[in-house]
């Protein structure tokens, strides 16, 4: 089965999404700016969209079960959070930089044991 | 079905499920109010406190168990479920609130300025823990683990201009952040194979998923690495909200950085809630509850559009075309006996039955870790110095003992649902008990702090001499979490364990046992410190004073009257579990 030749399916999508979370979380896992992490965080919640849009649509999928509009009313609700989750974690970025003077998640290693 | 009959149908609904959601609304309108009411200058002079209190009691006794819940009913076109189990964690969680409104009160943090932030905060957090404890659907395990963790972040970083503060704040972000983000991808690939968000729906198709005559035939094996990957992928943002190993890194850090108020609210509000939605989660895929009988059938269905109705004949046009054509039709990576897998079960039971295989995942990954998580806290316990770090630890190994009756129940689920009901009711019951057990605990560490500032164990030495009543009460505390009789703690233990025999987990158990037998050492050294050791010549004079020593007697009697009397606990446990299975 080869994907480039087949006409755009949820697999398709699936890949994207895939390819969004991997991505993300290998930024979460290597990066040294929090801004970095923190944008890392972002793609990982895309990727999870990608999938729940791709998922609720009945015409990607035909005959197959599909979760109707609960995927696309899913991303919206992560599309809020996700704003509302950056809000608050820039805000303690930014408190970090206040006393440390730097957003290098390394720099936050005084507390351990 | 027109816009208009759409629109009725969805109000009538509404209206009905606000009945069971009014602890909640009553904790949205404290929210508001402690945020309006400090913008007009005549009405910012009144203290949050007194709203923060009024509050919560108020929404205590909109949703206590003196409201009773004969028949269990999903809310909001069953996105949430409202039964006896519900009610349980939801009157533990405000009941908390309450005491923990009191408890910020008498230890000053936080000050008169930052009051109104801080619980609004705390009452957001309670709300998204509320959420989870009565999620019915993906998306509620997600926003309530959200709009419980989102404000937690902000919490610990109260302390203004203190670098460990920010630095735990930072820490708890980024890794709460991170592994909701992994929840929810795994919540996509669940519910994309599924077909459904709405979680005894997502039971029913697992169940017809994994009946036999498809494992047999092969038809659909394909999805079972999806649906254990995906199931592996929400593990982890529970463990996280429980603190359980792997995931427990931001723990020791976030409660050494942040106030032990903000740690009292951590160790029992989230930790009860993330039991609570984790009981939901293997529930929900590992059994079929007794269907509603409500006339919300109905609703229920018109969420989740043109599921339901339009799936059957679906699934048989499918079946009836000729394989030609349905390979055009389908595309990629669909194999075309998937929709043919979803073939419905005769009942209940055979819908039980066919679960065996989720069951028997959900036990084993979830004692591996319990039993590692408990290990670990246990070990890396013993070597702390900071007291805030101590009980850091010792939250992620009660975590790991009240994670254990969740793998019994779903190895009892199949053969013996009376038995699963057993062993939740064991953690239900620790639940409650390691309410007073961990308030108790931080509360004396943040009151000790206002008087000695400091939260090094050496520097409570001797203190029996100073503050006798305080030192026998955090004593009581501390061998109670150990669990010797005639003690809450004890008799919690003594059911989990119970729950292991039953379910003949051998090596749980075991695991269980030496860890108590490991714990001894270092919940009793602090004991030993506190009483035996001589005071340090440097002290200056201590005394705690009559308030703080009133609250922390209240906090920790009813340890000891739980563990003479367990009844009452017991039956308000039995009561929340009864419409489990």
């Amino acid at each position: 089965m080869n994907l480039l030749t087949e006409p755009i399916g949820v697999s398709h999508y699936l890949i994207v999404g895939a390819i969004m979370f991997v991505t993300g979380a290998l930024c979460m896992a290597t990066k040294r700016n929090a801004l970095g992490v923190l944008m890392g965080i972002e793609l990982v919640l895309n990727g999870a969209n990608v999938n729940f849009v791709a998922f609720g649509s009945e015409y990607l999928r035909p005959g197959a079960v599909s979760m109707g509009l609960d995927g696309q009313l899913i991303a919206l609700f992560v599309i809020v959070l996700a704003a509302a989750e950056a809000a608050v974690a820039l805000a303690i970025v930014l408190n970090f930089y206040n006393n440390h003077s730097s957003v290098d998640v390394d720099k936050a290693d005084e507390l351990k044991g | 079905m027109s816009l208009y009959d759409l629109m009725h149908s969805l109000t009538a609904d509404s209206m009905r499920s606000v009945g069971g959601f009014e602890g909640e609304l009553v904790l949205c309108a404290t929210i508001v109010l402690i945020l309006l009411l400090r913008i007009p200058r005549l009405t910012s002079r009144i203290d949050s406190f007194y709203v923060m209190l009024v509050g919560s009691a108020v929404a205590l006794y909109m949703a206590g168990p003196w409201h009773p819940v004969e028949q269990p009913s999903q809310l909001f076109t069953g996105l949430l479920i409202n039964d006896t189990f519900t009610v349980y964690f939801r009157t533990l969680l405000l009941f908390f609130a309450v005491l923990f409104a009191i408890f910020t009160r008498i230890s000053g943090v936080p000050d008169r300025d930052a009051a109104p932030d801080v619980y609004a905060l705390v009452l957001g957090a309670t709300l998204g823990m509320c959420i989870m404890a009565s999620a019915n659907n993906a998306l509620m395990i997600f926003l309530g683990v959200e709009m419980a963790s989102v404000p937690s972040y902000a919490l610990a970083g109260l302390l203004k201009g203190r670098r460990q503060s920010s630095e735990a704040a930072i820490k708890y972000a980024v890794y709460g952040a991170g592994t909701a983000g992994i929840m929810l991808y795994g919540i996509s690939l669940l519910c994309g194979v599924l077909g459904s968000a709405h979680i005894p729906t997502m039971g029913v198709r697992l169940a017809e998923l994994l009946q036999p005559a498809n494992l047999e035939a092969g038809v659909g094996l394909d999805t079972h690495m999806v649906l254990a990957l995906g199931g592996l992928m929400v593990m982890v943002g529970l463990a996280f909200k429980l603190s359980a190993v792997p995931f427990h890194f931001w723990c020791p850090d976030v409660f050494e950085g942040a106030s032990a108020e903000v740690n009292a609210f951590l160790s029992v509000a989230s930790k009860a809630a993330a039991l609570a939605l984790l009981a939901r989660v293997a529930i929900g895929f590992g059994y079929i509850a007794p269907p509603i009988e409500t006339q919300a059938e109905e609703q229920v269905a018109l969420f989740n559009v043109a599921d339901e109705p339009a799936q059957q004949p679906e699934t048989k046009e499918q079946e009836a075309k000729p394989p030609a054509e349905e390979e055009e039709v389908l595309l990629v990576e669909e194999p075309s006996g998937s929709a043919a897998a979803f073939s419905p079960l005769a009942d209940r039971a055979e819908q039980i039955a066919a679960l065996a295989p989720a069951r028997d995942y959900l036990a084993w990954v979830l004692a591996f870790m319990a039993m590692i998580t408990c290990t670990f806290g246990n070990l890396a316990a013993y070597g702390q110095t900071n007291i805030k770090r101590l009980l850091a630890y010792s939250t992620i190994a009660q975590a790991g003992y009240m994670m254990m009756p969740v793998p019994a129940a779903m190895v009892l689920a199949g053969s013996n649902p009376a038995a699963a009901q057993g062993a939740i009711q064991a953690m239900v019951f620790y639940a409650g008990a390691y309410l007073f057990m961990n308030l108790g605990a931080f509360a004396i560490v943040a009151f000790l702090r206002n008087v000695l500032l400091s939260e090094e164990i050496e520097d409570y030495a001797g203190l029996i001499r100073r503050a006798p009543i305080t030192v026998i009460c955090f004593s009581l505390i501390l061998v109670s979490l150990i669990g010797i009789p005639p003690l809450a703690g004890f008799v919690g233990k003594f059911q989990i364990f119970s729950a292991l025999v039953q379910a003949k987990l051998w090596i749980v158990l075991l695991v269980a046992g030496l860890n108590t037998a490991i714990s001894l050492y270092y919940y009793l050294r602090v004991v030993k410190t506190m009483t035996i050791d001589p005071e340090p010549e440097t002290r200056r004079p201590v005394s705690m004073s009559f308030i703080p020593g009133t609250y922390v007697v209240l906090v920790s009697v009813p340890l000891l009257i739980l563990g003479i009397w367990p009844e009452s606990l017991n039956a308000l446990a039995r009561m929340a579990t009864g419409q489990l299975f």
